[in-house]
């Protein structure tokens, strides 16, 4: 047996196959990402769902209908883009003057409710699907097997791609789409109906991610998640790519897949977490991704942000103190158990909203500052043995430098870069924590000992632990109070309004954005640590993308950019999952029917809606007044 | 090398690319300090990228930037500002999030020490609100000091942006197309402010507004296709045929 430095030359080349099947799906969704950005500006978060769907669909088909994989490969995708366009039509097009952001989160949103609903009705374990009669077996090329479904699926993508790029870059209607995209205004001027050509554009990149998940079908298993964590592998390489050009994103793809083909073969504990270290060293050398000409997208229109200014010192006293004394004494109506959870939630929440609400930063992995932190301090607490309060320093103290170092790296992009970056990043932690040996894998950490408080206060007693919580959690909160009120949290808003100019009046804005977000990873740190103490238990949960997707979804529903509103969005979401446990999956719908709810109707969160509402009410009289004397004088004339 | 010599801004073979175009091709500029000094030129001229390369919001492709006789090529905007170099935005840049006070107070952070205070209040902090107050009342600002900057006229923002870049006492004052959008009541008074502004520092404005260009600027450099075609006084430049015939068609007074 022929061996290629150590490894057996047939194990390296079926990993170089298996690299470039998974490249050409890499390289499939990342140009439908490509298409669908380029001309709406939107991050089509539901890419994975849609992707999914297209598998879905190929097994209904068959398993319902008895209608085969050839006819799956086109009738898959033509009602999966069908759906694109109606979601275009009724959702999309109202976000077009937003930031980019929102469109991003619309997505995520109807994401969680398209793979809660298949979740329910589907189970979420994976189902097989045959590989078609016509390319079953396969042909021994002399160095290795090659099966021919596998042949099949590389040249499909292949002319699959090089078809996409053609008609983008080379036929009229390409012209008219890259036209459309540098100047919608111009192009609607030369009478094309730009509205229809975004419509398409958006059902034709939707069918194009359901083409790959039919071929994809009978490599990987049928499942409702399938496409969640492939989404996030693609946003890497999209990063790695960067989104400006269609070729950039083919060559991307397939460079990814083939480096994760060769590290599986080569150092396999390293082939899940590679691509993102090669987007973090392209994060370092090329900011702007390989390909990626296009400098940062304009920001759309701003977040609403509110129009009133922060009440008085005193006002802020006095409400802080009325929250602590209602959180003190809830305990007698509440169970504590929930009351603990809220306020752990709501920490994290708040410590989120310190760089997304006053730095605009807006993270989609602060999962892993909550969970690290917590598998570190189950860690320090159970094996070491050590006090609560040095494993609650020593997981905070991780998160703060897993913040400063992910920071450090995602804070050379913005807006929705960052927070794909952020995502990216999180996943690998993930990846890293399902494998390390300290983790636990998939039963995580269990039985951590509360221990006894700087050696005096014995915190398995019930009315010392919600003591505990409760001081943490105001501390916490006070914290970031005194920080966003502070000359520095002056600075972090000035910033996010107008980065260029805070530049050049002499603030090092990177710096801040740094200090501001590892202080809110420390801050998530603290949580995830005390929920490790409180609940006993460090898993995977807790560093799980759908926890970034929480905390987003806590501090959108309360208001993000107000100091109440995670709180009060925590209480809420943690509140349904006690309550509504029983509908399984559809918690998953509701939440991202509340994404989509909150992005389209209220982007200012409860807590933000009425705050401009009070405000509205009090400046109301005196616009009334006006109103009815302009009346009166107009009805003399 | 004697303090005459020395220029608030000088920059030798500047040149600035653009896929293969330059549009500042090879520039030598000199900014004397304590002067009021006006770079005009046809649209495209490269008047703005100019302007971006000396306030370092774009790195040149070739060439140095030297501010007081030191080499600055190198160094980033806020490096800039702590030198005392300030520029202000051609579109109006205010922080649209913070109220007219607490923009200018802003601007007043570093200099109070107060630029990373991470857990203090500014209202504290008795010498930034009283000089917050004095630029307020000097910029006529004072009655719109708790309005959200964002929801300001046009012409208002234009000088609350003035009086923020001012709160930092710049030596030298960048301003890129200071009437850019103003209408004609808003322009005999922002002309004022930066005759005002002017006394004891150097300014250096890009603009298009020949009367404000005339009125203000003791030194005028024109620029054309992104070399400098002419400088000297506003008499001297206006009476060149070679001027003229680069804005033929501009309109000017």
């Amino acid at each position: 047996m022929t061996t290629i430095l150590g490894v057996p030359s047939a194990v390296l080349y079926g990993q170089l196959l298996l690299g470039l099947i998974n490249g050409a799906f890499y390289a499939m969704l990342s140009l439908g990402l490509a298409v669908i950005f380029g001309m709406m500006n939107i991050v089509n978060f539901a890419h994975g769902a849609q992707y999914m769907m297209g598998a879905m669909g190929a097994w209904f088909l068959l398993n319902y209908l008895g209608i085969g994989y050839w006819w799956a490969l086109i009738l898959a995708p033509l009602a999966v883009g069908a759906i694109g366009i109606v979601i275009e039509m009724l959702l999309l097009r109202r976000l077009y003057k937003l930031d980019h952001l929102y469109g991003m989160l619309l997505t995520f949103g109807l994401a969680l409710m398209v793979q809660g609903m298949f979740s329910d009705w589907f189970g979420s374990s994976g189902q097989p699907y045959s590989i078609p009669q016509a390319l079953m077996g396969g042909s021994h090329l002399g160095f290795m097997f090659l099966p021919n479904y596998r042949a099949w699926v590389i040249a499909a993508s292949v002319v699959i791609c090089l078809g996409t790029w053609y008609v983008v870059e080379r036929t009229k209607l390409g012209a008219y789409l890259r036209a459309a995209t540098e100047n919608p205004m111009l192009v609607q001027a030369f009478g094309i109906r730009v509205p229809r050509m975004i419509t398409l554009t958006y059902g034709a990149g939707v069918a194009l991610a359901a083409l790959a998940g039919v071929l994809a079908a009978p490599i990987y298993q049928v499942s409702p998640l399938m496409g969640a964590d492939l989404l996030i592998v693609v946003f890497a390489v999209v990063v790695i790519g960067g989104m400006g050009s269609i070729m950039g994103s083919i060559l991307t793809g397939f460079l990814v897949g083939i480096i994760e083909g060769l590290t599986k073969a080569f150092y396999p504990e390293a082939s899940t977490t590679v691509v993102f270290v090669v987007m973090a060293v392209v994060l370092l050398i090329r900011p702007a991704g390989l390909f990626g000409s296009k400098p940062e997208a304009a920001q759309g229109q701003p977040q609403s942000s509110l129009s009133a200014p922060a009440p008085s010192a005193r006002t802020q006293s006095l409400i802080f103190l009325t929250v602590a004394a209602c959180l003190a004494a809830a305990p007698i109506i509440v169970y504590p158990g929930f009351m603990m959870k809220a306020m752990i939630f709501a920490l994290f929440a708040c410590a989120f909203n310190l760089v997304a609400g006053y730095g605009r930063l807006v993270s989609f992995g602060h999962a892993m500052f909550l969970g690290s932190a917590g598998y570190v301090c189950g860690h320090v607490a159970k094996i070491w043995g050590l006090p609560p309060e040095l494993a609650i320093l020593a997981g905070t103290a991780t998160a703060a430098v897993l913040g400063f170092v992910s920071g450090w790296l995602a804070i050379r992009r913005s807006g929705i870069y960052f927070a794909m970056v952020t995502l990216a990043f999180a996943q690998m932690v993930y990846f890293v924590a399902l494998q390390a040996p300290f983790t636990g894998g998939e039963d995580g950490l269990q039985a951590i000992p509360r221990g006894m408080l700087f050696g005096l206060i014995d915190l398995s007693r019930p009315a010392n632990l919600y003591t505990f919580v409760l001081a943490i959690f105001l501390g916490g909160f006070f914290l970031i109070m005194r920080l966003v009120g502070s000359p520095f949290g002056r600075v972090l808003k000035a910033i996010s309004d107008h980065d260029a100019r805070a530049q050049s009046l002499g603030f090092d804005t990177s710096r801040y954005k740094l200090v501001a977000f590892t202080l809110s990873a420390a801050l998530a740190g603290l949580a995830g640590s005390t929920k490790a103490i409180v609940s006993q238990i460090a898993s995977l949960t807790d560093v799980h993308w759908s926890m970034s997707g929480e905390v987003l979804l806590m501090t959108f529903l309360g208001g993000v950019g107000t100091l109440y509103g995670p709180l009060v969005g925590a209480f809420i979401v943690v509140a349904m999952q006690n309550y509504l446990a029983a509908f399984g999956q559809w918690v998953t719908v509701i939440h991202g029917l509340i994404f989509v709810v909150c992005v389209l109707a209220f982007r200012r969160g409860i807590v933000g809606e009425l705050i401009e509402f009070w405000h509205r009410r009090r400046r109301a009289p005196a616009a009334t007044q006006a109103v009815l004397r302009k009346v009166a004088v107009a009805t003399k004339e | 090398m004697t303090d005459g010599a020395v220029y608030a801004l000088e920059t030798r073979g500047l040149s600035r690319e653009f896929g293969g175009f330059f549009a500042v091709n090879s520039v030598n500029f000199r900014l004397a300090r304590n002067s009021m000094h006006a770079v005009i030129g046809p649209n495209g001229a490269g008047k703005t990228t100019l302007f971006n390369l000396l306030t370092k919001y774009l790195p040149p492709s070739a060439g140095t930037i030297l501010h007081d006789g030191h080499d600055v090529t190198r160094l980033s905007m806020p490096a800039m500002a702590k030198r005392s170099v300030v520029r202000s935005f051609q579109i109006s840049a205010v922080f649209a999030g913070l109220t007219v006070r607490e923009n200018v107070e802003l601007a007043l952070l570093p200099e109070h020490g107060l630029a990373w205070n991470l857990l203090g209040r500014i209202s504290r902090h008795r010498g930034v609100l009283d000089r917050a107050d004095a630029l307020l009342a000097r910029f006529g600002l004072s009655e719109y000091a708790e309005t959200m900057a964002g929801s300001l006229s046009y012409g208002r923002k234009r000088v609350l942006e003035l009086a923020t870049t001012l709160a930092l006492e710049p030596k030298v004052l960048l301003l890129d197309e200071p009437m850019a959008g103003l209408g004609h009541e808003d322009i005999g008074r922002v002309t004022q402010l930066i005759r005002e502004a002017g006394r004891g520092r150097t300014v250096l404005l890009v603009e298009h507004n020949m009367n404000v260009v005339a009125e203000l600027a003791d030194t005028i450099t024109v620029m054309v296709r992104g070399e400098v075609l002419a400088e000297g006084s506003y008499a001297e430049v206006s009476s060149r045929a070679d001027v003229m015939a680069a804005y033929t068609g501009q309109a000017h007074a």
